[in-house]
């Protein structure tokens, strides 16, 4: 990995998503085919979903990917 | 094929206390705690025999299948290392410890290697095969054999030396090295594992 390049920080929103829309770790991780285990790390910022995983969440909530998933630069 | 592999799986896991009870019948008979002479028990000893060399030519066959079917390798393997890879995050962690793993086993095996090549000794000679009037000698060297022999030590006789150490690679058997491998992998990859999950 280079080292000469920042590192991006990618941050979230998808418990604040769920939260609005009550819905539970156990059943978003069900309809997006991970386990509640990769759900509680992509909210605690400890794992970063694939592409396929971040649009299929995007999907689940009807929305864009770039309101869920954005960079926190400079962090 | 497959079919047939899950069956002599089966037979084999389900087969290995039965070889537990028969090795300790066995072991009974020879050494005459029961009755030899009763023919009952004569016969049951012929049938353990036969039964042990069916489940060894099970467990023979199945080695040599997990080393070439990927799919018995995944399905047994991967359960006996209690392998999940129920989504990507999973996957990517398997990957990374299987990583881990893979360096520490390698480097272990680099190490072993030279252990086992490395030969010292340190040993007297008679005085007059003195050198400088010193008869205390350390000897180095190093030894590869590509075939399992008797390491000799013809120096010693010839010198007529008496060894105060003698190194002549690892002092473990072969079975115990690949055993201890096959444990360090599988704690190695489970360490590595309980580690990235949290």
């Amino acid at each position: 990995m280079s080292k000469s390049l920042p590192q991006l920080k990618i941050v979230n929103r998808l418990n604040v998503l769920r939260a609005e829309q009550r819905i539970t770790q156990e059943k978003l991780a069900k309809e997006v085919g991970v386990t509640r285990a990769t759900i509680i790390a992509i909210e605690g910022g400890g794992y970063n979903p694939s592409l396929e995983l971040a649009f299929r969440i995007a999907r689940y909530f009807k929305t864009d990917i770039n309101s869920i998933f954005s960079i926190a630069e400079g962090k | 094929m497959k079919r047939f592999d899950l069956i002599l799986l089966k037979i084999f896991l389900y087969g290995l206390p039965v070889v537990i009870v028969l090795a300790v019948f066995g072991y009974c008979y020879s050494q005459g705690i029961v009755d030899r002479a009763n023919g009952i028990v004569s016969l049951m000893n012929s049938v353990t025999g036969l039964l042990f060399a069916a489940w060894m030519a099970i467990t023979l066959y199945l080695s040599f299948r997990l080393t070439i079917s990927e799919s018995l390798r995944d399905q047994v393997i991967a359960k006996i290392t209690f392998m999940r890879e129920r989504d990507e995050r999973e996957a990517i962690l398997t990957g990374k410890a299987t990583k881990t793993t893979f360096l520490i086993t390698l480097a272990i095996l680099i190490l072993l290697f030279s252990l086992s090549c490395i030969q010292v000794s340190i040993y007297r000679v008679p005085q007059d095969q003195a050198v400088d009037g010193k008869t205390g000698m350390i000897s180095l060297g190093l030894g590869f054999n590509l075939f399992e022999q008797e390491k000799q030590d013809q120096a010693s006789k010839e010198m007529q030396r008496e060894n105060i150490f003698l190194y002549k690679g690892l002092p473990v058997s072969s079975e115990a090295i690949l055993l201890m491998l096959i444990v360090l992998q599988i704690i190695s990859y489970n360490y590595s594992m309980r580690r990235l999950m949290k």
